[in-house]
């Protein structure tokens, strides 16, 4: 390899046929005079503009467009030569840092010798152990292209907003799941708004039993094994829940506010008392409409209840968590969009009150399309003041562009998975610890189950790695039609037709 | 000493023709005086060859008796199968050393045959040719092609800046050979005229191969990209009657000064309406008659872009050196025998900066 060209922090390098250098690549740029070497990854492999190919294919080609046959006598044996050459390649690098005595620096405003350097390819385990990406805390993300394990500090992802998305079926639930796994394994507190049910079989390995996950997963399903009663409730909690998720009107929310004390002060506070004074309540026709639909849409929801029985501690599951590390799996499976809203509010809610209170250090929140359940105003919440009370959210899309670019700008790890469409590697390449190039290059060319992994817990090298299998009932695959259906048509329906 | 390295020189390989009869076997002379040639310049650097220069066309001086008759010979597509064949070689200096020149060289023939067109290239051969090895590369290539020294002694000490198209000329002559001796009542295609006499074109060699060609009922037509032949001041491929195309124009009285003949009766032809018009060289030995049913036959069987025989303009191509050959000619040296490759400032653009265009501007 040779190095051909530097614009900016993009090089050139030239490379031959045997060299083997592919997309997501490093490389070790050593400059022996200048006693440093730069590190840049390969972005992009084309064919090196070499003079007289164009002349070399046409002429393969005659007028009838078919190859023409021929014999080729060349007893120097110059045409391995000549497929040498136009086999060439340029790949086309970004630098990621200057390797100087031992240690990285991010600095690559040095230019190496294009005369007497020597370029080669770095190997993954080399650049990890360089980087200090592995830490103290591994979690095994999966293997790399070069045989070798690409492990993250579980501690990189304390603290912090990560992203994970590519389009549908890539392995994106796949990895949030192992994610999940390896920090309860490491005794976190992980809070999952679970869309469609896939990670309540977390603590299940495929073949049905249970695996060393299974006493810490918490699945809970809203109206089933998930309710809770009115004197459980914060009046904060309550209040964002029909302020933002049933849209309760400004007069009507004083006057809840209000009711509420009241049947607080008397300790009366249950859903069949709440009704029995909305309708007593002596005010304006419109709030008290108000107030007697968002009341029955508690009730029809189905989350809330009287029956102390089946009211449920979510500060119990929180703690016991807490203690032994665990995931709570909040099934938003079956839920209507509403009665969806309703939970989130009263789950996040829960979450800050018990965060501000210290019952929890910090807790892990894992949502899957949040989109469809988080109201406008807790994006912004989430990245800012929920961060500080310590929840860490890592969102879980396959739409980018139903992620605000506010969380965008200010996510520290992005897992990528394939992505096709110009936009959404658009909308993914606006992370500030990423560069539009790398994106766009390398994750239209990932493999499924293949994840560019970008941010602080790979120290801003992006690293592609096949994310490893799990021994967990997954659930995430799509529910197929013709899937163990071995029906066919006795003849050809065509063949039918001229027998008949 | 030890023996680090063996070139693979063994058995000779079968140049196959449309009909391999007759002994065709490439002459393995030429290869190991390539190899030898350049043994000499090994761990040597040399230069690199600042401008590339192709086979270039003999210069003719014709004498002024040169006639165009103004009728016009129409010529019929005559669409009985025949075999065409066509050949040309193709040579480039890739560069300097501190003793003398690397060049390289190739042929190809190409000859159409049911529908379909086919080819046999040659080469590359790479030489050093210096100013001590110069006559003895030449004259044992030819010995050993020909078993005979056409070029006499007077030849003896070309420029070594000639040597390039002296021996394409060398290889062209052998393949034209090849081509008379194997094609049997065909068309066979030259790049170039039939006039001989000149350095590279020895009369008798050119007269051999016209024989031979006869001896199987072939015939050789000679089509020339470019001529000096003018009538009245004009180049004749540039006044033309208003005919319908393809016909041929005449031309009588064709002399040059001794020792340069033709071979061939000279044309115009122009084979379809195209703005161009060619030169063309048909064997004088052939009647009159016979030559024009040759061009009828070359009408009827193959293609023609810009008024040019395919068959020709392929082989042509095929054995033109691009731009990456060269370069893995380069490698090759370089890889294989361990040449340096230097690069020795240009003086004409070091002296005039933009307005220096190089050695051969």
């Amino acid at each position: 390899m040779k190095l051909y060209k530097k614009e900016g922090n993009i090089l050139q390098v030239l490379s031959f046929p045997k060299e083997n250098a592919e997309k997501g690549d490093y490389l070790l740029i050593e400059d022996p005079d200048a006693n440093k070497a730069l590190i840049a990854q390969v972005i992009d492999v084309q064919f090196a503009s070499i003079p007289g190919v164009l002349e070399e294919l046409l002429r393969t080609l005659p007028d009838g467009g078919e190859p023409i046959q021929g014999e080729d006598i060349d007893p120097l044996e110059i045409a391995s030569h000549i497929t040498y050459i136009q086999d060439a390649s340029l790949l086309v690098c970004k630098t990621r840092a200057t390797l100087e005595s031992g240690s990285l620096s991010p600095c690559s405003s040095w230019l190496p010798s294009r005369s007497q350097s020597t370029i080669k390819k770095l190997p993954v385990p080399l650049l990890i152990k360089l980087a200090k990406i592995e830490g103290t805390r591994p979690i095994i993300v999966g293997g790399t292209k070069d045989s070798s394990l690409l492990t993250i500090d579980a501690t990189a992802v304390d603290g912090t907003l990560n992203i994970v998305t590519g389009k549908k079926g890539c392995g994106k639930s796949h990895l949030s799941k192992l994610l999940v796994a390896s920090l309860i394994g490491y005794k976190a507190t992980v809070v999952i708004f679970d869309l469609n049910g896939e990670y309540t079989n977390v603590g299940m390995t495929k073949d049905g039993k249970r695996n060393m996950y299974y006493d810490k997963i918490h699945a809970l399903t809203p109206s089933q094994n998930f309710k809770v009663s009115l004197d459980q409730l914060h009046l904060n909690v309550v209040m964002g829940i029909l302020i933002h998720a049933l849209h309760l009107p400004a007069t009507s929310s004083r006057e809840f506010r209000r009711l509420w004390k009241n049947l607080k002060e008397k300790g009366s506070l249950s859903l069949q008392e709440m009704g029995a004074a909305i309708r007593d309540l002596k005010c304006n026709q419109h709030v008290r409409d108000a107030l007697s639909s968002r009341y029955h849409a508690l009730v029809n929801s189905g989350f809330f209840t009287d029956n102390p029985a089946e009211a449920m501690l979510l500060d119990e599951c929180l703690v016991k968590a807490r203690d032994k590390g665990g995931a709570l799996v909040i099934n938003l499976r079956n839920t209507s969009t509403i009665d969806r809203q309703i939970v989130v509010e009263y789950v996040l809610g829960k979450l800050v009150d018990s965060l501000q209170s210290w019952k929890l250090k910090a807790t892990f929140l894992f949502a899957e399309e949040a989109h469809l359940y988080l109201r406008e105003t807790y994006w912004d919440d989430i990245v800012t003041r929920m961060r500080h009370f310590g929840i860490f959210t890592t969102f879980i899309t396959n739409q980018p562009d139903t992620i605000r670019e506010s969380i965008y700008r200010q996510a520290d790890n992005i897992f990528l998975f394939n992505f096709t469409n110009e936009h959404d590697l658009d909308v993914v390449s606006r992370a500030a610890r990423v560069d539009a190039e790398t994106v766009r290059s390398i994750a239209r060319d990932l493999p499924p189950q293949h994840c560019l992994t970008l941010g602080k817990v790979v120290r801003d090298f992006p690293i592609v790695a096949r994310v490893r299998s799990l021994d967990m009932k997954t659930m995430g695959e799509t529910r197929l039609f013709f899937k163990n259906i071995n029906y066919r048509f006795p003849v050809s329906p065509y063949s039918a037709g001229r027998n008949a | 000493m030890l023996v680090i390295e063996q070139y693979t020189i063994t058995t000779t390989p079968k140049y196959n023709f449309p009909q391999p009869t007759i002994d065709t076997t490439l002459p393995q002379r030429f290869l190991e005086q390539s190899l030898h040639s350049l043994k000499q310049v090994q761990r040597h650097p040399f230069q690199l060859n600042q401008q590339n220069i192709q086979q270039f066309d003999i210069t003719e001086q014709p004498s002024s008796n040169l006639n165009l008759k103004r009728q016009p010979i129409s010529l019929k597509p005559n669409h009985q199968e025949t075999q065409i064949a066509a050949v040309d070689t193709s040579t480039i200096k890739i560069g300097e050393t501190s003793t003398g020149i690397i060049i390289a060289l190739r042929g190809a023939t190409t000859w159409k045959q049911n529908q379909r067109y086919r080819y046999t290239r040659l080469g590359p051969f790479i030489f050093h040719i210096t100013e001590d090895n110069k006559n003895e590369v030449y004259n044992a290539l030819e010995k050993s092609y020909f078993n005979t020294l056409y070029t006499s002694n007077r030849h003896a000490t070309p420029h070594l800046m000639q040597m390039p198209t002296r021996l394409a000329g060398l290889l062209e002559r052998w393949l034209q050979i090849m081509l008379a001796k194997t094609v049997e009542n065909g068309l066979i295609l030259f790049d170039g005229s039939l006039t001989s006499g000149t350095i590279d074109t020895p009369v008798q060699c050119i007269k051999d191969i016209l024989t031979l060609a006869r001896r199987n009922r072939s015939t050789v037509l000679a089509f020339s990209k470019m001529t000096s032949l003018r009538v009245n001041g004009y180049l004749i491929t540039d006044k033309l009657p208003k005919h319908e195309p393809p016909y041929l124009l005449e031309t009588t009285g064709v002399r040059f000064k001794p020792p340069t003949v033709v071979l061939g009766g000279v044309y115009v032809a122009k084979l379809n309406r195209s703005n161009y018009a060619f030169r063309l060289d048909i064997d004088r030995e052939i009647p009159l008659q016979h030559r024009k049913a040759a061009v009828e036959r070359l009408l009827g069987n193959d293609l023609y872009m810009q008024g040019y025989p395919e068959t020709l303009r392929l082989s042509h191509i095929l054995c033109t050196f691009t731009a990456n050959e060269v370069l893995a000619i380069k490698h090759f040296l370089t890889r294989k025998h361990g040449i340096q490759l230097v690069n020795r400032p240009d003086m004409h653009k070091l002296l005039f900066g933009p307005f220096g265009k190089g050695e051969l501007s």
